[in-house]
């Protein structure tokens, strides 16, 4: 404590700024509405993909000009959905199983992120906020950090949706990649989530109360990484793929935090 | 120990210096009164106050500290243009993120007597985008209120109040500058109110400071009149613009004469001139009156 004519200015440490900065945040998730949604949507979307592709396998699809044929196939198995294991073609492929799995979610927490931090903006309650607050790290951290756990649920409920499309559309749950397999791929995506929070919020600061700015900013830098997660993260990852993933969200939620930081510094809030 | 000092503070907005070094002094313990014009750098210079917008030069400090001292801005209230709410959120649940923000203990207890200062415990429940302008008014009072802050920075927070909540809004302010510890610095275009209770003033013009003076100051710089009813209004008005060089009619339709010594001596001099007077009375000209006075005499220079 440090008195100046009287009155008394508590010092807060990092700790205790953010504690209360988290608190914020967790109130607002969970008070809002925007979560609810985005991890029901994480939780219907996979049953809808299981259960409408396994109705329409084998449909063939004929283009009127070409004649062109396209066959409609179903997933083999329900981890299909969460991964490919390693050496089979479709881990890298650009198909159905590819595109139409739990990756998905890494687009799903750009739109929860986007409105989550432009929401401050909008509504003006990032005065409130910083006007409270000078330091804007805890800010970032804050958001990084929920970000980070709002996007592991949804990343959670995806994956039970999967569960839960499986067994309506009666799809096998055998797999070559062992529980452990896809325990570790399910770590390592999470970690993964890491370095995709950071690059959102990053593209959250600096569209602030644009919210499209930072939609289509954070959608296409994750595009770039979105890319490499199913080579990064195979279904039968090991403890290597969980070290990685933890490593360069890490490195990423620090690097990119700390420029997330310098706008907020360097740029007028309101 | 003064709870803002501001010294030679720029800030350009591209081309555009909307603050042309800026010198402000609010005294601990003020209601600082800070007026001028639409884009004069009222709403400016307090959001560069509280942080939310880098100056381009000069010297800002609060309680003698620099104005981004984190210990200091934690102990800062604000509401600037409108209060910063979800809209989809309830007003309880509004209240109590601000009081998550502000780490504040007995938080519900908090808000229950934040809101009921301002007469708002009722309307906890509902969501703030179903507020009225006024009500939503009241509501960021309430949160600018929480956690005891040393400094409100206030932008227009008569906007949209009725009679009652004004009263409300005059009550709250004067109550809490009672210690001597908190200051308030409010930005108003209603006058008339902000003369009831600022203690200090500050009229800002173009970026530039043109005065600060207290209440006292204010109120001898303000000139007396005498204010007159005769028979024959036209016939007293045309007589006394012989004799003096200020007369006026004002909106209550009295006829002002400015630079009068005694009534007495404008009742003989119109009686003099065939003029009978109904009614006679001296006072002084209203902060607003000296406010545009002010102005204009800026604007003739």
């Amino acid at each position: 404590m440090e008195m100046t004519n009287k009155i008394k200015f508590k010092h807060q440490t990092f700790c205790e700024r953010l504690k209360s900065m988290l608190k914020v945040d967790f109130r607002r998730m969970f008070t809002s509405s925007l979560f609810y949604i985005m991890a029901g949507v994480c939780l219907v979307v996979p049953i809808l993909i299981v259960v409408m592709t396994t109705m329409m396998d084998g449909t063939v699809s004929v283009d009127p000009n070409t004649g062109a044929e396209t066959v409609i196939e179903a997933f083999d198995n329900v981890w299909q959905t969460i991964g490919s294991v390693s050496g089979e073609g479709s881990a890298m492929s650009m198909d159905l199983t590819g595109m139409c799995n739990i990756n998905l979610v890494y687009f799903f927490a750009a739109v929860f992120i986007c409105i989550f931090i432009s929401d401050d903006f909008r509504s003006g309650y990032a005065k409130n906020l910083f006007t409270v607050r000078a330091n804007k790290g805890d800010y970032v951290a804050s958001k990084t950090i929920v970000g980070f756990i709002g996007g592991a649920f949804m990343l959670i409920a995806f994956f039970l949706g999967s569960m839960l499309g499986g067994a309506i559309s009666g799809l096998p749950f055998d797999t070559p990649a062992g529980t452990s397999g896809i325990v570790m791929c399910m770590i390592s995506k999470i970690f993964l989530l890491a370095v995709f929070v950071s690059i959102y919020v990053l593209a959250s600061v600096i569209g602030k109360q644009k919210l499209w700015q930072s939609l289509v900013g954070s959608l296409m830098i994750g595009m770039l990484f979105f890319m490499m997660i199913p080579m990064l993260i195979p279904l039968d990852a090991g403890m290597m793929n969980v070290l990685l993933s933890l490593v360069g969200g890490a490195l990423f939620a620090f690097g990119l935090g700390s420029a997330s930081n310098h706008i907020l510094k360097k740029t007028s809030l309101v | 120990m003064n709870a803002i000092e501001i010294r030679k503070l720029t800030k350009n907005f591209g081309s555009k210096q909307a603050l042309k070094g800026l010198d402000m002094t609010v005294p601990m313990g003020a209601i600082y009164g800070f007026i001028g014009e639409n884009g004069s750098g009222k709403s400016t210079t307090e959001k560069i106050v509280c942080g939310l917008i880098h100056p381009s030069g000069g010297q800002i400090k609060l309680f003698g500290r620099d104005h981004t001292d984190a210990d200091v801005r934690a102990r800062v209230g604000v509401l600037i243009e409108s209060p910063g709410c979800f809209p989809n959120l309830t007003v309880w649940n509004n209240m109590m993120i601000q009081a998550a923000n502000l780490n504040i203990k007995n938080a519900e207890k908090e808000v229950q007597k934040a809101l009921k200062m301002v007469r708002m415990e009722g309307a906890a429940g509902n969501k703030y985008k179903n507020c009225s302008l006024g009500m939503k008014q009241r509501i960021g009072i309430a949160m600018a209120l929480l956690g005891d802050p040393i400094l409100l920075v206030l932008d227009e927070p008569l906007n949209g109040l009725d009679a009652d909540g004004m009263r409300i809004m005059r009550e709250v302010l004067t109550d809490i500058i009672k210690d001597g510890k908190h200051t308030v610095v409010v930005s108003s275009h209603l006058l008339g109110e902000l003369q009831k209770i600022a203690t200090h003033y500050g009229i800002i013009r173009h970026g530039k400071m043109l005065c600060e003076m207290t209440a006292d100051e204010l109120d001898s710089s303000c000139r007396t009149y005498t204010a007159l009813r005769a028979k024959d209004m036209n016939r007293a008005k045309s007589s006394l613009s012989l004799r003096y060089s200020r007369v006026e009619e004002d909106e209550a339709g009295y006829i002002r004469v400015y630079d009068a010594r005694e009534p007495e001596e404008i009742v003989t001099y119109l009686y003099q001139n065939g003029v009978l007077v109904n009614e006679i009375k001296t006072d002084k000209i209203s902060l607003e009156e000296y406010y545009i006075d002010l102005m204009n005499a800026r604007e003739v220079r």
